[in-house]
């Protein structure tokens, strides 16, 4: 819904296509691991403290 | 339109963390993983054109700002030869290993397509990874390196991107065009940050904070917004601007521009590498044409810093919540425009998409970069509707959002709070390009983002024949930059151009003397 205090540009029309339908690279063929904890297993592996220790000079 | 000549480059400053040592150390760490990069490389980059203080509105800088925090660290450093301190190698590929500021930095080749810029990017990681295995060889010690741009402390280091622009657009047909897009794009590319930094910067110019809401953000879309406190400047190490004026062509600067951006973040999905580029190059191709949208922002920094933000509204709604509150005044991707009106960053996105086909002819029957844009406008459309009813789609092709679903995974197992520093943790190893134990390579392999291995065909433009020069004439080849190659032949030293819009083919690698190479690179610029 346009509203009389914005500014906007005409409605777009419709997506072609989605993501996935270009016929592009394959994935690659990887191993997936199983089990619903997996993510969870390897996030509780993280250092809790390693951003504490991390710094770094200022770049560009 | 012919569109042929659109041409980026990215350069990526990444994080390092050697055991043991620490920011007063870090530049000689740096130099010395670059100099122990154990591939094929040239040693000889050409600094005669490099011009960091030129400024595109048409004067020249007496010099760039510091970070007086970060000097600190600086001792005899100062007085040493830039070649000395840079340590540059050039690789087969074209491509420029340095270190910057204590990063190690990979630039890309430059590229005509998209999805090759995308492919030489992942090559990048691949190749500081393999220097960063042999600098920890040589000192015995773990070697860390992250692709991102904030260490959570209040440094920052960035991941820019190169575009060449025609002179004729100029400062103002640049920033009119681009701008709106480098604020709107955050949505679709950014790479997602765990906390805020209220730097002494950002407080003393009153650049951070939105309101009375801008502390403890608990989680933004881009790691780079805290540090943006101007709308267009020159500098890029301190007081940093959203629209960066250097003017430093690496082309011939009476006919191009390098457009430099600086406000990006360094991406780890490759597909959002490939957007975040073909955005501005959508945005440099309406102004070429005086067809971009002319969105007029009331403050362009506080417009960045707001869309950032969006990211805490996200991760504190369901996906209903969100639908409800992201398309009023007050939602979170709400940009104030001047006069009193406001919009949308989707608004301001589709905008460009609108324009885009309208003038630029993306058919579905194009090739080469313009269809690679068609497919770039689609893809952003699509995920536009996935940020608003499907984040499970959303979050497979946006960084921030893979590491804000990843955040919330933990959270919700572990109880913790959104502000608690463990997740600046997890944040941090998600950007850790060891392909055994980073947590990105982690959700690749659980098929949780998209891993789209981009395109590698082969590309033969300039930075072929930069990449031969290094490989095949070594001996005589003196000096290298982007645009030009010195050759030292008989005693008489020969320059020669690069011309980036030219096409150096593969019968270039047929020649085997350096005088018809110099030749034939000569009859090809002219």
């Amino acid at each position: 819904m346009i509203q009389a205090d914005r500014t906007t540009r005409p409605n777009a029309p419709e997506p072609e296509r989605k993501l996935g339908d270009d016929g592009g690279p394959n994935k690659p063929d990887l191993k997936k691991p199983t089990g619903p904890n997996e993510l969870l297993k390897r996030l509780k592996k993280v250092d809790p403290d390693q951003a504490k220790k991390y710094r770094q000079r200022s770049g560009q | 339109m012919d569109l042929d000549w659109l041409l980026a480059g990215i350069e990526t400053e990444y994080g390092l963390l050697v055991e043991g040592r620490g920011a007063n150390t870090q530049i000689d760490d740096s130099m010395a993983l670059v100099r122990g990069y154990p591939g094929e490389c040239f040693v000889g980059w050409d600094y005669r054109f490099e011009s960091p203080r030129n400024d595109l509105r048409g004067f020249r800088l007496d010099r760039l700002e510091v970070d007086p925090e970060d000097a600190k660290f600086d001792t005899d450093r100062l007085s040493r030869p830039d070649s000395d301190v840079r340590s540059d190698r050039v690789l087969p590929s074209g491509a420029r290993l340095y270190n910057d500021h204590g990063h190690p930095e990979y630039a890309t080749p430059e590229s005509h397509s998209l999805g090759r810029l995308a492919r030489l990017d992942l090559e990048g990681e691949q190749i500081v990874h393999r220097a960063g295995q042999a600098y920890a060889e040589a000192m015995g010690a773990e070697v860390r390196l992250f692709k991102n741009n904030t260490d959570f402390h209040g440094a920052s280091y960035g991941t820019h991107e190169s575009y060449l622009a025609p002179r004729s657009l100029g400062f103002d047909g640049l920033y009119e065009s681009v701008l709106p897009m480098l604020v709107a794009r955050q949505i679709l590319c950014g790479a997602g940050k765990a906390g805020e930094f209220a730097g002494p910067v950002s407080r003393a110019l009153g650049a951070v904070g939105i309101g009375s809401g801008g502390r403890n953000i608990p989680f933004q879309i881009s790691q780079r917004a805290d540090f943006f406190v101007e709308p267009f400047n020159a500098e890029t190490l301190f007081r940093r601007p959203v629209f960066n004026t250097r003017d430093e062509p690496h082309a011939d600067p009476r006919q191009w521009i390098r457009l430099h951006v600086i406000c990006g973040d360094a991406n780890r999905i490759p597909s959002a590498t490939r957007r975040k580029v073909g955005l501005v190059q959508l945005a440099i191709a309406l102004a070429v044409v005086g067809e971009a949208p002319v969105w007029r922002l009331r403050d362009p920094v506080d417009a960045f810093k707001r869309i950032s933000r969006a990211g805490a509204a996200w991760i504190a709604s369901g996906e209903e919540e969100w639908q409800r509150t992201s398309a009023g005044r007050d939602s979170p991707l709400a940009i104030e425009l001047k006069g009193g009106s406001w919009t949308t960053a989707e608004q301001m996105l589709e905008s460009y998409f609108a324009a885009a086909e309208r003038i630029l002819g993306l058919d579905p029957a194009s090739g080469g970069i313009r269809g690679e844009l068609r497919q770039v406008v689609a893809e952003c459309r699509t995920l536009l509707e996935n940020l608003r009813d499907c984040r499970d789609r959303f979050r497979r092709h946006v960084d921030w959002a893979a590491k804000a679903n990843l955040l919330a995974q933990y959270v919700e197992s572990e109880g913790v709070a959104w502000n608690d520093p463990v997740l600046q943790a997890l944040d941090l190893e998600y950007c850790d390009i060891d392909p055994e134990n980073g947590l990105f390579a982690s959700l690749v392999q659980l098929g949780e983002v998209d891993a789209e291995l981009p395109s590698d065909a082969p590309e033969y433009n300039r930075a072929f024949a930069r990449g031969l020069a290094t490989t095949k004439f070594a001996a005589h080849l003196c000096g290298v930059t982007w645009a030009a190659l010195t050759f030292e032949i008989e005693g008489r030293r020969r320059e020669v151009h690069l011309d980036p819009t030219k096409r150096y083919g593969p019968e270039l690698a047929e020649i085997e003397d350096v005088t018809s190479f110099v030749s034939r690179l000569q009859e090809i610029a002219e």
